[in-house]
């Protein structure tokens, strides 16, 4: 117990180390994640809304918001893994450095999912509270839920994220790992569209952490929250969390140690 | 007493693929030593510091740190020494400062402690005007420098420094050494690798040659250079070679370092002797040092009677 606690406190020295280079710049580092979901609502809620109607009993607005705070929490997950990890790890070795310290292998493993958790929660938390005050939250409770879910959500992204800077063989490989699984990943799991008559692509983004945080998102932001819905959603993102996690261990392992 | 003996290595073999860095070492560290680790490029050196914090893990043989297996306890050890790695592993993206608190942080250290403890130490190395520097602003020499003070920052019982003085001014060269100094008199064990003679002969109780993987040679400098090549050395011009051999008498040696011809001899009168029988001028008479035992037992001395 004693060392479970030991280890943790090690963990959120990775935390601390990488919110002490984040803080440095943290204008640069905020804006985008949160200028590009604004833009979008503003291009695709405000400009299509008028041509599109209702979807659910929803305006295409109160449609877009939840899959905002997704977007939020994938990129900001998969891009802090991917090329924020490469660079620590290849570029500024943080990690021989820390190995030298009583910090371990699995340390900076948990330090750096912990790290995408309260990265991703706080800007999804952001999000929403933006979203409540243009209004476009039927349920505006589902405000203290967002972090949570876009944490949530966000770990197994981030894992992926963790992976692909395992195996790319340099820094522009990850162009590849977004075009061919984070864009499709981001551009077909309902933030866009509701995927209830597309039996097809609904079963197959069941394969997709991203999907199932949608789909808590949306559920909590327009207030129709479905109990066994909810459990199956965050049982599978357990999974995927679970699943990832001892992945990347193994890989991390591996590219830490020789 | 077996709790003196800080690192413990039996038959510790490494392999990366096919390749064997680490072939059988043996190797013992014992409470307040300063054990120097002696090798050619790529001997090892490097290898085995992994294996004693575990970022490298051996493939084969015993090892042991305060008592325990680095492959499977390293925090338990980490928490006990301090690194200064070869290739220095500084958090680039931070500032000198950031980097001395975030580490006594690590290392477990409190704020008001660690404050007082970075300060001095920075001064100490001669880094406090560079604080609020970048590390990758920072100077090769300096970032140096950092390393060594962020390996003391928790005023370990084991120190390993992997080659500390590469890239160091003498002036700073001689404050590390000091420091060295006074920890080995503060009862600190510490293992040194490095590639000049000297600063091993200044700085350690015990040297230990390393040459593709095995240590070749255990001893005391004195001790090393009494056992391997006692006497004194004359240095002559290659030339000299054919003369010089005609004259030899019982018990000396020539060989070569590099393009030098050397005669070693038990007496300094007998190379004395010997340059006035075969009339050939020395370049350099010396007594034998570290430098020999380390070209001998490695085999860049190309004797060729043996
Ligand atoms: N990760 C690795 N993969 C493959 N070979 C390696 C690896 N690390 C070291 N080696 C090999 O192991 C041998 C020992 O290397 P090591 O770095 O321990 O030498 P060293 O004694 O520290 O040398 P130097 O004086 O140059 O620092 C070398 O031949 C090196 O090429
Ligand atoms: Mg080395």
């Amino acid at each position: 117990m004693n060392n479970l606690l030991l280890s943790l406190r090690l963990a959120w020295n990775v935390v601390v180390r990488n919110w002490v280079v984040y803080r440095k710049d943290l204008l640069a580092n905020i804006s985008p994640t949160l200028a590009d979901p604004a833009l979008m609502l503003t291009a695709l809620g405000v400009g299509l809304s008028p041509f599109i109607g209702q979807i659910h009993g929803l305006s295409y607005a109160q449609y877009l918001a939840p899959g905002m705070i997704a977007t939020t929490a994938l990129f900001t997950a998969f891009f802090e893994s991917s090329y924020g990890f490469y660079v620590r790890m290849t570029f500024e070795n943080v990690f021989k450095a820390m190995l030298t310290t009583p910090i371990g292998v699995r340390e900076i493993l948990v330090g750096e999912f912990l790290w995408t958790f309260l990265r991703a929660g706080l800007m999804g938390g952001l999000v929403g509270l933006v979203l409540a005050v243009l209004g476009l939250l039927p349920n505006p409770w589902a405000v203290l839920l967002f972090p949570f879910i876009a944490g949530t959500l966000a770990v197994p992204c981030g894992a992926i994220g963790l992976l692909a800077a395992v195996w790319v063989r340099n820094i522009n490989q990850f162009q590849t790992v977004y075009s061919f699984l984070i864009a499709p990943i981001y551009f077909l799991s309902g933030v866009f569209f509701p995927l209830t008559d597309r039996p097809v692509l609904h079963l197959l983004v069941q394969a997709s952490p991203f999907y199932h945080g949608v789909r808590l998102l949306q559920m909590a932001a327009w207030g129709r929250w479905d109990g066994m819905a909810a459990a199956w959603h965050l049982g599978i993102l357990a999974l995927f969390t679970a699943g990832l996690w001892m992945w990347s261990d193994r890989w991390i392992h591996r590219k830490l140690t020789t | 007493m077996p709790d003196s003996v800080i690192i413990r290595a039996r038959g510790v073999t490494k392999r990366f693929g096919d390749f064997v860095a680490l072939q059988g070492l043996d190797l013992e560290v014992r409470a307040g030593e300063c054990v120097g680790l002696l090798g050619p490029n790529g001997a090892g050196k490097s290898t085995f510091i992994g294996c004693l914090y575990g970022v490298v893990l051996r493939s084969g043989g015993e090892l042991s740190v305060f008592g325990r297996d680095p492959a499977k306890a390293p925090r338990l050890i980490k928490e006990r020494l301090g690194v200064v790695p070869q290739e220095n592993a500084l958090d680039d993206g931070l500032t000198v400062m950031e980097n001395m608190r975030l580490y006594a942080r690590f290392e477990g250290l409190g704020k008001k402690p660690a404050e007082g403890r970075i300060r001095g130490l920075l001064e100490m190395l001669s880094l406090d005007h560079k604080s609020d520097v970048v590390i990758r602003a920072l100077s090769g020499g300096m970032k140096r420098r950092l390393a060594f003070a962020r390996a003391l920052l928790a005023d370990p019982e084991l120190l390993i420094l992997d080659e500390p003085t590469t890239g160091l001014d003498p002036t700073v060269r001689h404050v590390l050494w000091e420091k060295v100094l006074s920890l080995r008199h503060a009862g600190k064990t510490i293992l040194v690798t490095t590639h000049y003679m000297h600063e091993a002969e200044i700085l350690c109780d015990r040297i230990v040659i390393l040459n593709r993987g095995v240590v070749v040679g255990v001893g005391g400098p004195r001790e090393l250079i009494e056992r391997e090549t006692p006497g004194f050395v004359g240095i002559f011009a290659p030339e000299d070679e054919a003369v010089l051999r005609s004259h030899l008498r019982d018990g000396w040696e020539v060989f070569f370092q590099g393009r030098r011809c050397c005669v070693r001899a038990p007496r300094f009168e007998d190379l004395i002797a010997l340059q006035e029988g075969s009339g050939c001028q020395a370049l350099q008479l010396r007594p034998s040092n570290l430098e020999d035992v380390y070209l001998k037992l490695t085999g860049r001395e190309l004797a060729d009677d043996e």
